[in-house]
């Protein structure tokens, strides 16, 4: 049982920053219909930024986070001026975009790599203390992930639900067709989407950064596809699906791999985990578990 | 520019290119003219490399009976992959192929005692003695080099891999080319312009998109064997998703729907890819070889996205069929 | 009059589909008689689209049955119906942008065995005449459309109009028992226009072919077609001669409806 309670613990951590990094796909994803593939480097960048900050400049971790999240905010702002707004203008179909995403993926992935080399890197936290809550142990890294993680949920969940821009972006995301006759202005929204979904990247990436022993130029991209597993479960285009997607689907990963279900899924296998919720889901509920069904 | 390599090294190269052109090939069939969004390609590319030196080392199979039945399993899974995941659209297609893809490697990387873990072939079989599945192959490419160079003089065992290694390209093109410009052909195109039209004019869509990727699954395994020949070891590690990103360089770069442009896009890519490790000049020499790697994958990342914004058509393709799409 | 005018090649009934919700056909009872140009008519919203899509299998019927010369089709796929002999065009067209305009239409030829990929490599040479024949056709039936000038041109390139008449050919190309004409007329100039009906009632005449049209222009529908099927709100209101049609009470009070009500949305919604 206490192992059970152990693996939930997990989960949640791994969950929580899974749903941080889901949102802002899926935003983008619903809004724009894009299918960024570059997103995992998006957060691999933000923890390299810190990274900079925290071990290159000695700073604390908690200035290391915010600039991660604005440094990477800033690029995703940037992209989507120099790149991404120019690519739609010229008409470029979901195919064209889509192998953007990869050739972005590549280019910024390999200045990670050419900037801070392949070895794995850490943090200038204590990675040895650790708490026990009753059967539970959590590092101190786990525990400010999902402290961290968990207040970022909050904030974004309120400014989602309760300002207006917050409600723009879900609406476009959810019909941009019906949004836009509102008077919405497509492109002022669209711009804060990316910021937004940067920021919450470039925090999921120092938050992983922190919680994984070590880290290295390839962290995002491992994480992506479950990434895209928690935004199809949660439903494209949902905020709160990515939420619920991503902390579902972290709580299934850890807890596969418990001994009392026949065994247990390896531990190496996690991510298959992922990838196989990812393949069920657009099986046989496609549109998610917040989505409504389409006809096309 | 200092010394390039030898000619050794570019028949080396050669080779490769000549894989990555059977491979693309695949690529070309399902993306170029199906129009299906295929990222896994390289899941098939492993099962072949896999299926033959596990049959050659365990069950101590000829190779010559190895390979044909690594291409029919390569197929297989096609079609396995196909049935239930081509009613999706094409970015989801993308993203469960690529889910595909990473958990082929997963195994390979995880079933040692299958597939001999993270060293790859050495460790198939038992884990004492490095494993070989190779001599039918390095026996075959000898005699192959004797009578080559007993007509052109002395040929090194690389170009003579280079030899057998178009010579199947060239008539894979050739018999492909003939299908795709056949009624059949057109059906797949139809079938990437616009399904329904496709299927109200009578035509069975599911049954030909899993031919095209039952098909381009069997090339994929194909350049796979090739892989396998030419390095005498392989590893997980051989076959991750670069791989297939690189082909679509390849395709892109080409011009889609063409099959001819294939092997012309694949030399190119072959010639950026290698030729920067010998550029002397600024700003390459402020790199070593380490960091060139990674250069060269930040040019492809920029060849690829330059490509899309302008010139989508690739080498070969006409820019009216864009504006079409 | 043919014996074969009183029979049915397509008995629809209790057909039932929702959207979202919203009932898009709400129980359709009709029949189309062997050898006749019925006209299906209704304003905006009304579901004759997504009848279309019912009857040729695009969408499955949650309720009823579809029956095409005595064989059950409902729940069968597009292309297994189009094999039947039943096909049917887009009201917004679909060309196939990146072929041209005879390849579009050779497209639609039966019976090519070039279609399967080993006799491509086994029997060229059948492939090879099949290919002439189906040129020739696809040719004569370009010329019916006077597109034949552009046949080499990719499809994309083609005005609205101009994409009607190619799905008209396409659809006669593989010589039906039935055809299901969604807004035919469409952009088509007016001259035009009056020879394609005059082609099709020559089709009906001499082949016995059935013809199904969605129209929205009256004058089209009262000349040319036999029988009128009425329909509004999913439901089929009124069937019978375009005379007792046109003077039909609820007929009326549907149209003159439409006219102060917002249009709805027909079709499919995404």
């Amino acid at each position: 049982m206490s192992e059970l309670l152990q693996l939930i613990a997990n989960g949640l951590v791994t969950g929580s920053i899974i749903a941080i990094a889901a949102i802002g796909l899926s935003l983008v994803y619903g809004i724009l219909k894009i299918v960024n593939f570059a997103h995992g480097e998006y957060l691999t960048f933000g923890a390299y930024m810190a990274f900079f900050v925290n071990v290159t400049l000695g700073a604390p971790m908690v200035v290391a986070v915010l600039f991660a999240m604005a440094s990477t905010a800033l690029m995703g702002i940037l992209l989507e001026f120099v790149l991404w707004r120019p690519m739609r203008g010229r008409g470029a179909g979901l195919m064209s975009l889509f192998i953007v995403a990869i050739g972005l993926a590549l280019v910024l992935r390999h200045i990670i790599f050419l900037v801070w080399g392949p070895s794995p890197r850490q943090y200038d936290v204590d990675v040895f203390q650790v708490y026990d809550l009753g059967p539970i142990r959590l590092s101190l890294s786990q525990i400010v992930a999902i402290a961290i993680a968990f207040g970022a949920i909050v904030l974004v969940g309120l400014m989602l639900a309760r300002t207006r821009l917050g409600k723009a972006m879900r609406a476009l995301a959810d019909n941009r067709e019906l949004a836009a006759v509102t008077g919405i202005d497509i492109d002022r929204v669209v711009a804060y989407t990316w910021l937004l979904g940067a920021a919450l990247a470039g925090l999921g990436g120092v938050l992983l950064g922190l919680v994984q022993s070590s880290f290295n130029p390839n962290m995002g991209f491992t994480l992506l596809l479950p990434i895209f597993a928690a935004v199809v479960l949660g439903g494209v285009g949902s905020a709160y699906g990515a939420l619920v997607g991503g902390i579902a689907l972290g709580l299934v990963m850890e807890v596969s791999t418990w001994a009392a279900l026949a065994g247990g899924v390896a531990s190496v296998y996690k991510s298959v985990v992922a990838f196989a919720v990812l393949i069920l889901t657009l099986l046989f509920r496609p549109q998610g578990v917040f989505g409504k069904a389409r006809y096309v | 520019m200092s010394t390039l390599a030898s000619p050794g090294f570019w028949a080396f190269v050669g080779v490769v290119a000549g894989i990555f052109t059977i491979f693309a090939l695949g690529l070309q069939l399902q993306f170029g003219f199906t129009g299906l969004l295929n990222f896994g390609q390289v899941a098939f590319m492993a099962i072949g490399a896999y299926t033959m030196a596990i049959l050659v080392v365990t069950v101590e199979m000829p190779m010559w009976a190895a390979a044909p039945i690594a291409i029919a399993v390569a197929a297989a899974f096609g079609l396995l992959i196909g049935l239930p995941t081509l009613r999706l659209r094409a970015d989801y297609l993308a993203i469960v192929t690529i889910a595909f893809g990473e958990i082929v490697r997963y195994i390979a990387l995880n079933q040692h005692d299958l597939t001999g873990g993270p060293q790859g072939s050495v460790n198939i079989g038992s884990p004492e003695t490095p494993a070989s599945y190779n001599d039918d192959w390095l026996a075959f490419q000898g005699k192959v080099q004797d009578a080559l160079s007993s007509v052109f003089g002395n040929v090194s065992k690389d170009t003579a891999m280079l030899a057998i290694v178009w010579t199947v390209a060239i008539v894979l093109i050739v018999v492909l080319q003939k299908l795709v410009k056949a009624p059949w052909g057109r059906v797949l195109r139809s079938i990437r312009e616009d399904e329904d039209a496709s299927s109200a004019l009578g035509k069975n869509v599911f049954s030909y998109k899993l031919q095209s990727l039952a098909v381009g699954a069997a090339l994929g395994a194909i350049a796979g064997l090739f892989f396998a020949f030419q390095f005498s070891v392989f590893s997980p590690a051989d076959f991750d998703p670069l791989t297939t990103f690189f082909a679509y360089t390849i395709v892109i770069l080409g011009g889609t729907a063409k099959m001819w442009a294939v092997p012309v896009g694949a030399i190119v890519f072959g010639v950026i890819f290698a030729g920067t490790r010998f550029f002397d000049f600024p700003p390459f020499s402020y790199f070593d070889s380490g960091e060139r790697a990674y250069l060269r994958l930040i040019i492809i990342g920029l060849i690829l996205i330059g490509l899309m914004a302008f010139r989508p058509q690739g080498i070969f393709g006409k820019r009216e069929e864009m504006v079409l799409e | 009059m043919n014996a074969n005018a009183e029979r049915p090649i397509l008995e629809v009934e209790g057909l039932v589909r929702h959207f979202g919700g919203v009932a898009a056909v709400a129980g359709a009872t009709f029949d189309v008689r062997e050898g006749s140009v019925t006209a299906l008519i209704g304003p905006n919203g009304a579901g004759k689209t997504t009848l279309f899509n019912l009857i040729s299998g695009f969408y499955r019927p949650e309720r009823g049955t579809i029956r095409f010369a005595g064989e059950q089709i409902d729940g069968k796929r597009p292309h297994w119906i189009a094999h039947r002999g039943l096909v049917r065009t887009f009201q917004i067209t679909k060309s196939l942008a990146r072929m041209t305009v005879l390849e579009n239409v050779m497209l639609a030829a039966p019976d090519q065995p070039g279609e399967q990929a080993w006799r491509v490599l086994a029997t060229p040479g059948a492939v090879r005449s099949r290919e002439r024949e189906v040129r020739h056709r696809a040719h004569e039936l370009l010329k019916l459309v006077r597109l034949d000038a552009l046949a080499d041109d990719y499809a994309g390139t083609l005005s609205g109009g101009q994409r009607k008449l190619l799905e008209f050919a396409r659809a006669l190309m593989s010589s039906p028992t039935m055809v299901m004409l969604d807004e035919p007329m469409a952009g088509v100039n007016p001259s035009l226009g009056l020879q394609l009906l005059e082609h099709m009632q020559t089709l009906r005449d001499d082949l016995g072919m059935t013809f199904l049209l969605i129209e929205h222009d009256m004058e089209v529908v009262m000349t040319v077609s036999e029988r009128v099927i009425v329909m509004n709100d999913g439901r089929v209101i009124a069937d019978g001669r375009p005379s007792e049609v046109r003077v039909d009470e609820q007929v009326i009070e549907a149209y003159l409806g439409a006219h102060t009500e917002q249009d709805g949305v027909e079709g499919r919604t995404a």
